[in-house]
């Protein structure tokens, strides 16, 4: 059965080869902060919209170019720039988490998960 | 709220349903009993299918009632509440029947109950009825539970489907259930939009039934180590696991489907959480039903084929776990929402484990040792502070306890494997595919890895999965191609090289000559290093696709003279290897058409972004997209969709637009659940055209876009080199310049007149220019407005703040301006047809082996 041992040590070497580089290589949960000591590296900023800046969407000069103020959970407010269409009930969003890297001042985002207002908490109003 | 005398409410369809799941309950665990009982003492054994067939009727009884409610619309249940409403398509109502937690647990229990039954009749009176049907009792006392909706000590066990609204805890504080007779008031919230579609009616009733036929193999696994007869089982659940491989994978795809058709993240696969949970016990499964195979032809493999036939049902429940306890948290988009039972899912998920690791015990002291060590640190974990060190020390050691079980009581091949050998190739195939499920069980493991270790890493994106996995799927390919042409046992290796290198030569011709084009003509040496090794990678999976689509084919029709009974495995291969094609080509060669043609970009801040997959249009313009002009003509409305008709034309020699066909690419403006787009698609044979709508206004206004008159103006204050956007253009404040000087201003009070010139770009790059003055004429300001014809828009240079310099400027533009307009996204995936006709090439070659199976098990008996 030498072959299969052989086989087998492969097999474990190729896990262990996966876990190490891909943990080298893999984005993390972070805030502004952390960001803005790596730019070069990719995070992903868990926060909320910032409802007292201004959010800027022109599609008609650019339909891949949103900017919003997002407060990241240390409470820290940075200005984004999503390169993509503002999605659809932005602004009922509860939670955003942010994909991309901070370049000078402005967080750059290639994509963004939201977590809108979940069915079950809603205040009521329901009697039509 | 105690005292409001409501009325309306139909209690009595609430407590039948609540009697059908404590019905169920109790004769899940009757029947579990009762057949452990009875597999040495026979008497139990009509007592044991006795309380197995109450246990199934309890199912359907439960199902029936909450069919019942959701079609007579029982609005005073939180289920019927939650998830449907009046206004809704009745042949949605499956839908909202799985759409809930409760629901799905129901549909995976019912088709449990029916595997049950055929397995049964299957197993009537043999020594395989007791133990297997122990097994599938247990599962079903575990699934019977999560709908049991009671508390023991404080701790919720399962959720009850048959709550009232006032009953429950999230809804109980609803204002409107003060009022006595709310019930003639209120209409459900509904359905979810997404769920809204054909495919949802079908695809979770066949992935559960795929679950559910994982559990037939798992539980004569347990069986067969329970009775001490390692392979004596595994010819009767071959069919049984070839069955699962098909239900299951046809099930996957069918997902895959409804998410290119209904969701909107452009494409069929994004390696979900949720997904890939479904996809990894089916690689696991199609492994196990491999070694099998193995094991009937040349004996062996008995271990492997336990191992991967218990992780397979292991795995099952890990992603009922990840999917369904919250853990995912902020990683997928659709799981579903944390119903407090995380606790519970976990411990159905460690009791099997402890049981299958009980199992693969022979030794009475031994497996002692192991429940007491197992019982001592479940006390240990629910009485101190150390779970999770607990649980991961207890993982260990249940590892360790199964690679003892192996060295010990499994009978060990002599002989060394011989290199050129059916089974040796067919072996290497299967690790390679259990490699591949265990890397995507790690990727999607990454919220689980942060919980137990407290880190925070992110959860893995797509390419990352690809660029894993591909080169596995190269390798495992190349065994699909080759492996049929090996024997058992031994094979001469020159033939052998010889009767496959034909095929594999014409796979290399055809492949090469097709990824040329594909993947290596547009300027392959201006990429990346990363993207230079995918397009070698994509193109060495197309080759060896083609070599398997080929060498199965030939296996087939020159081998198996074309025999269609025999084929079912080279089918089978076959439409593997088309799905990999059609993945592939559709994947990598996805096209962007809507290129948006903005002037600015802010790509030029040191990384690329691909922000350039949007276009902007404006209703009545005709813009190119890709080989099509689109022109978007109009919205409806219809109940609560909107419907955006875009027109697309080609253009003909004499430069007339020539209409082709129109999609309607629509968004739901569901008042509870949100807005939700849903992509619509032209098919031809050899492409689709992929659209839908990512941003745009959904109210139906009537202004006359006609109208010339301006519409109210915004101000805007700034400096010089600030920018103003209006809908049509950039505007810079470019310079300011004054008449005279701040002196002469000073002495002479004549005329001061100070002129912004204002810098406007258009979408189109063309350049206007507004010079609107400031005139203050014996201290009376006097602005003079400045008009740009051409894009409609009027400003008006009105204040000088002296103070910090700024100035403040009034913008109009014409009503016409704000024409109506939508940002789209098109892709183009070619040859993605080849996908769908592998899956269903695929599922036919697996039901031909499941036939050829039960025929040779007949022929047997």
């Amino acid at each position: 059965m030498k072959k299969l041992h052989i086989i087998g040590l492969v097999v474990i070497a190729v896990a262990i080869a996966v876990i190490l580089v891909s943990l080298r290589n893999t984005s993390t949960y972070a805030n502004f902060t952390e960001a803005m000591a790596n730019p070069d590296r990719e995070y992903h900023v868990v926060g909320k919209l910032d409802k007292t800046q201004p959010q800027v969407y022109e599609p008609k000069i650019n339909p891949d170019e949103f900017r919003f103020v997002l407060s990241d959970n240390s409470g820290l407010s940075k200005q984004v720039v999503l390169h993509k269409s503002k999605p659809q009930d932005f602004d009922k969003s509860e939670q955003i988490v942010l994909i991309g890297q901070m370049q000078g001042d402005e967080f750059h985002a290639n994509d963004i998960l939201m977590k809108c207002p979940s069915k079950y908490n809603e205040a009521g109003n329901q009697v039509n | 709220m105690d005292f409001i005398n409501h009325f309306g409410e139909r209690i009595w369809a609430g407590q039948t349903g609540h009697f059908f799941i404590l019905l169920s309950f109790i004769s899940a665990l009757l029947a579990f009993v009762a057949f452990v009982l009875s597999k040495n003492n026979r008497e139990y054994l009509q007592l044991a299918r006795w309380s197995y067939h109450v246990h199934g009727f309890s199912v359907l009884g439960i199902a029936g009632t909450l069919f019942y409610m959701l079609f007579n619309h029982f609005f005073e249940y939180q289920y019927v509440y939650q998830h449907s409403n009046t206004e809704m398509n009745m042949k949605y109502i499956l839908s909202c029947f799985w759409e809930g937690q409760e629901g799905s647990f129901l549909l995976w229990t019912f088709w449990n109950v029916v595997l049950g039954w055929l397995l049964r009749r299957q197993l009537k009176n043999g020594e395989w009825e007791a133990p297997v049907m122990s097994m599938v009792s247990l599962v079903q006392v575990f699934l019977a539970s999560m709908l049991l909706g009671v508390y023991v000590f404080g701790y919720k066990i399962g959720s009850n489907p048959f709550l009232l609204l006032r009953e429950h805890s999230d809804f109980n504080k609803l204002p409107f259930l003060q009022i006595p007779d709310y019930l003639s008031k209120i209409d459900g919230r509904g359905l979810n939009p997404l769920l809204m579609n054909y495919w949802m009616t079908i695809h979770p009733p066949t992935l559960f039934l795929g679950f559910a036929s994982v559990m037939v193999p798992f539980a004569f696994s347990l069986a067969a180590l329970w009775n001490k007869k390692y392979s004596e089982w595994q010819a009767i659940a071959l069919p049984w696991t070839y069955f699962g491989v098909l239900v299951l994978g046809v099930g996957i795809l069918m997902g895959g489907a409804w998410a290119y058709e209904a969701l909107s993240f452009g494409g069929f696969w994004a390696w979900d959480p949720v997904e890939n949970s479904s996809l990894v016990p089916w690689m696991v499964l199609v492994a196990a039903a491999h070694t099998m195979i193995i094991n009937k032809n040349k004996g062996g493999s008995l271990f492997t084929t336990h191992f991967l036939t218990i992780t397979a049902f292991l795995l099952v429940l890990y992603s009922t776990f990840l999917t369904r306890s919250g853990v995912l948290g902020n990683a997928s988009v659709h799981a579903f929402t944390d119903l407090g039972m995380t606790g519970q899912l976990l411990l159905y998920l460690l009791s099997f484990v402890f049981l299958s690791v009980m199992f693969l015990i022979r030794d009475i002291l031994f497996r002692t040792s192991y429940i007491v060590l197992s019982l001592l640190m479940l006390g240990f974990a629910a009485v101190y502070e150390y779970q999770i060190i607990t649980l991961i020390i207890w993982f260990c050691a249940s590892a360790i306890i199964t690679i003892i079980s192996y060295t010990l009581y499994f009978p060990k091949e002599k002989e060394e494997e011989q290199v050129y050998s059916r089974e040796f190739w067919m072996f290497l195939g299967s690790l390679l595919l259990i490699l591949s499920a265990m890397i995507i069980t790690y990727f999607t493991s990454v919220p689980v890895i942060n919980k137990l270790f407290g880190t925070a890493y992110a959860p893995p994106k797509v390419p990352v999965y690809n660029v894993w996995i591909i080169p596995f799927a190269i390798l495992i390919l190349f065994f699909v191609a080759a492996a049929q042409f090996l024997k058992y046992k031994k094979t001469n290796s020159k033939d052998f090289l010889k009767r496959i290198s034909y095929t594999f030569i014409l796979a290399l011709i055809f492949g090469t000559v097709a990824s040329i084009p594909l993947y290596f003509l547009n300027d392959f040496a201006g990429l990346e290093s990363g993207e230079k090794w995918n397009a070698i990678s994509y193109s060495l999976l197309l080759i060896v696709s083609l070599f398997a689509v080929l060498a199965n084919a030939d296996y087939w029709l020159v081998v198996l003279k074309g025999k269609l009974a025999k084929s079912g495995a080279s089918i089978a291969h076959m439409g593997f290897a088309l799905l990999i094609i059609g993945a592939l080509i559709s994947t990598s060669k996805k096209v962007v058409l809507s290129k948006n043609t903005s002037t600015r970009k802010v790509s030029g801040l040191g990384k690329e972004y691909d922000d350039n997959k949007s276009i902007l249009l404006a209703r009545g313009d005709t813009l190119p997209m890709g080989p099509y002009f689109a022109t978007f003509s109009g919205k409806r409305k219809i109940g609560m969709d909107v419907f955006f008709d875009v027109d697309y034309f080609t253009k003909t020699k004499s430069g007339a637009y020539e209409p082709l066909f129109r999609l309607s690419p629509k968004v739901q403006d569901n008042p509870r659940m949100g807005k939700a787009p849903d992509p619509d698609t032209k098919h031809y044979l050899n492409r689709d055209l992929y659209t839908h709508v990512t941003y745009a206004i959904l109210e139906i206004d009537t202004i006359s876009e006609k109208s010339n008159a301006y519409a109210s103006a915004k101000n805007f204050v700034g400096h010089v080199g600030d920018t103003i956007f209006s809908s049509n253009s950039i505007i810079r404040i470019d310079s300011l310049f004054s008449n005279l000087s701040e002196q002469e201003y000073e002495k002479n009070d004549s005329i001061l007149i100070v002129t912004a010139v204002l810098r406007c770009v258009d979408v189109k790059n063309r350049v206007f220019y507004a010079r609107p003055k400031f005139v203050i004429q014996n201290n009376i300001i006097i602005p003079k407005e400045d008009e740009v014809e051409e894009l409609g828009l009027k400003l008006v240079f009105w204040k000088i703040n002296p103070e910090n310099g700024s100035i403040e400027i009034t913008l109009s533009e014409k009503i016409s301006n704000n024409r109506d307009f939508i940002v789209m996204e098109a892709y183009v995936f070619p040859y993605i047809n080849i996908l769908w006709l592998g899956c269903l090439v695929m599922a036919f070659g697996t039901f031909i082996a499941i036939m050829e199976r039960l025929r040779k098990q007949k022929r047997l008996q």
